[in-house]
């Protein structure tokens, strides 16, 4: 998966989107069950998680800006990687979900 | 006045805090914190108000490191956690050491893959140390069974000793500045040169500060047999140095096994030195009869403390921070297994007994007098 570190375009526009947070994420943006991002594409919107909540940020992404390999990222009910990975682009009114992988022992 | 034995358990599923007095009839077990998530490190810093610190690997969102300011009986994150910079290319992966540092807010972290961070402020902000971290030979580092680790710090005054595997011992004698590979003596078995310059899959580093020259080492042996380039490596696995880890000479003479993790001195006397001997192959206890070798004449020769142990099908494994000692003037031993007992070995391991059998497997032990 590739970086999702943001190279906006100018042409590209921001869709308004509902980024939905894992309960054991919510501690690292206020309790907030959800927040509402504006963002063109899966890579921009990370770029601005890290800007409003760094802490959540390093919990979905590691210090090379992947995404950490246990954790799934969703457009709807579409996983990013089925589509076109950080590069899918977001429309108004989706629902992005971030959920851990239902791994280990 | 200290009244309390204070241990510290990490395991796959959380930190464990067991507390007793200091007669160490029982001990009250409480935990597990960060539940869920593998602890490989801890810290009991007894120096002004007592803190405990642990290492919270978590697989899904990144490495943590927990702080309990009154002594085990909850725990928060610090405000930040070792991160390589972003431009560095490596993201960190485990913490596998951390230890204090001169000042009492000062702290270092080991940390995979392998370097060294830095923090003055109890944990909430970490520094990446470049002299180690970025040394010319960090690339060509390479993993050993458990990761490229960084597992050990061993400080004294101006002189720095780390532990890599496998990446072998590194030193520093003017505080940290600049650090060289240190491994005359020390061997390897995973390759064709039996004492290369470094690339050594050290396990354990310990000293006793009343002898600061003196260090003894638990590297990776049971290379006696090996027929391949090179010949046998017989007896690398346990190693002492007399100079501040320049040269180092096998110890290992009169163990079953120079293969082994841990490796622990006695708080009250620098001779007095313990290991705990497995099988190559399968890394358990030779005969399935778990026991801890002490040597009380700095690795001339060594007796099997056995005592409480069973004496047969018990084929335990013991890892690289598994095994502790308290500083008590009768001095108790700490050991935890892979299959997640607790052992305490009294009257410095002349008498084992299992304390708890059914923790999640064990990766770290820490005691301390608080």
């Amino acid at each position: 998966m590739n970086s999702p570190r943001a190279q906006l375009s100018p042409t590209e526009k921001a869709a308004s989107v509902t980024l939905h947070i894992p309960a054991p994420l919510r501690q690292y943006c206020g309790g907030e069950s959800e927040l509402a991002l504006q963002a063109p594409s899966v890579r921009a919107l990370l770029a601005q998680l890290e800007l409003r909540h760094p802490a959540l940020y390093r919990c979905v992404c590691d210090e090379t800006t992947a995404v950490r390999r246990h954790i799934n990222i969703f457009i709807n009910t579409n996983h990013i990687r089925d589509r076109e990975g950080l590069d899918t682009p977001l429309t108004t009114g989706d629902a992005v979900s971030i959920l851990p992988a239902v791994s280990g022992g | 006045m200290s009244d309390r034995i204070v241990l510290c358990i990490g395991t796959k599923k959380g930190l464990f805090v067991a507390e007793s007095s200091k007669t160490r009839r029982s001990f009250a077990l409480r935990g597990p914190f960060g539940a869920g998530v593998e602890v490989y490190s801890a810290l009991i810093e007894t120096r002004g108000s007592p803190r405990i610190y642990a290492s919270s690997c978590n697989p899904f969102f990144g490495m943590k490191v927990l702080r309990s300011t009154n002594l085990g009986k909850s725990f928060a994150e610090t405000k930040a956690a070792p991160a390589f910079p972003k431009d560095d290319g490596r993201a960190l992966a485990n913490i596998w050491s951390i230890e204090p540092g001169e000042g009492k807010k000062e702290l270092f972290a080991g940390v995979e893959p392998a370097a060294l961070f830095h923090s003055e402020n109890n944990g909430d902000s970490w520094e990446m140390v470049a002299s180690i971290s970025n040394h010319p030979h960090a690339r060509q580092w390479s993993p050993g069974n458990g990761g490229l680790c960084m597992h050990t710090i061993v400080r004294d005054g101006k002189r720095v000793h780390l532990g890599i595997s496998t990446g072998g011992h590194y030193l520093s004698e003017d505080g940290g500045a600049t650090f060289a590979p240190a491994n005359n003596g020390v061997g390897a078995g995973f390759a064709p040169d039996p004492y290369p310059e470094f690339g050594q899959c050290v396990h354990k580093i310990a000293r006793h500060p009343a002898v600061p020259g003196r260090l003894y080492m638990q590297n990776h042996g049971g290379w006696a047999e090996w027929s391949g380039a090179g010949g046998p490596r017989p007896g690398i696995g346990v190693l002492r140095s007399d100079d501040h880890g320049h040269t180092w000479k096998s110890i290992a003479k009169g163990l079953p096994s120079d293969f082994g993790f841990p490796m622990v001195v006695h708080p009250h006397d620098p001779d007095t030195i313990y290991v705990v001997p497995l099988e190559t192959q399968t890394r358990t206890c030779p005969g399935g009869a778990p026991a801890v070798w002490r040597s009380e004449n700095a690795g001339a020769s060594w007796r099997r403390l056995a005592s409480g142990f069973p004496k047969k099908d018990s084929y335990i494994t013991v890892l690289r921070d598994a095994l502790d000692i308290d500083e008590l003037k009768s001095p108790a031993l700490y050991l935890g297994t892979t299959t997640g007992q607790l052992w305490i070995g009294r009257d410095g391991g002349e008498k084992w007994e299992c304390l708890f059998d059914s923790l999640p497997p064990i990766r770290c032990v820490k005691v301390a007098v608080a």
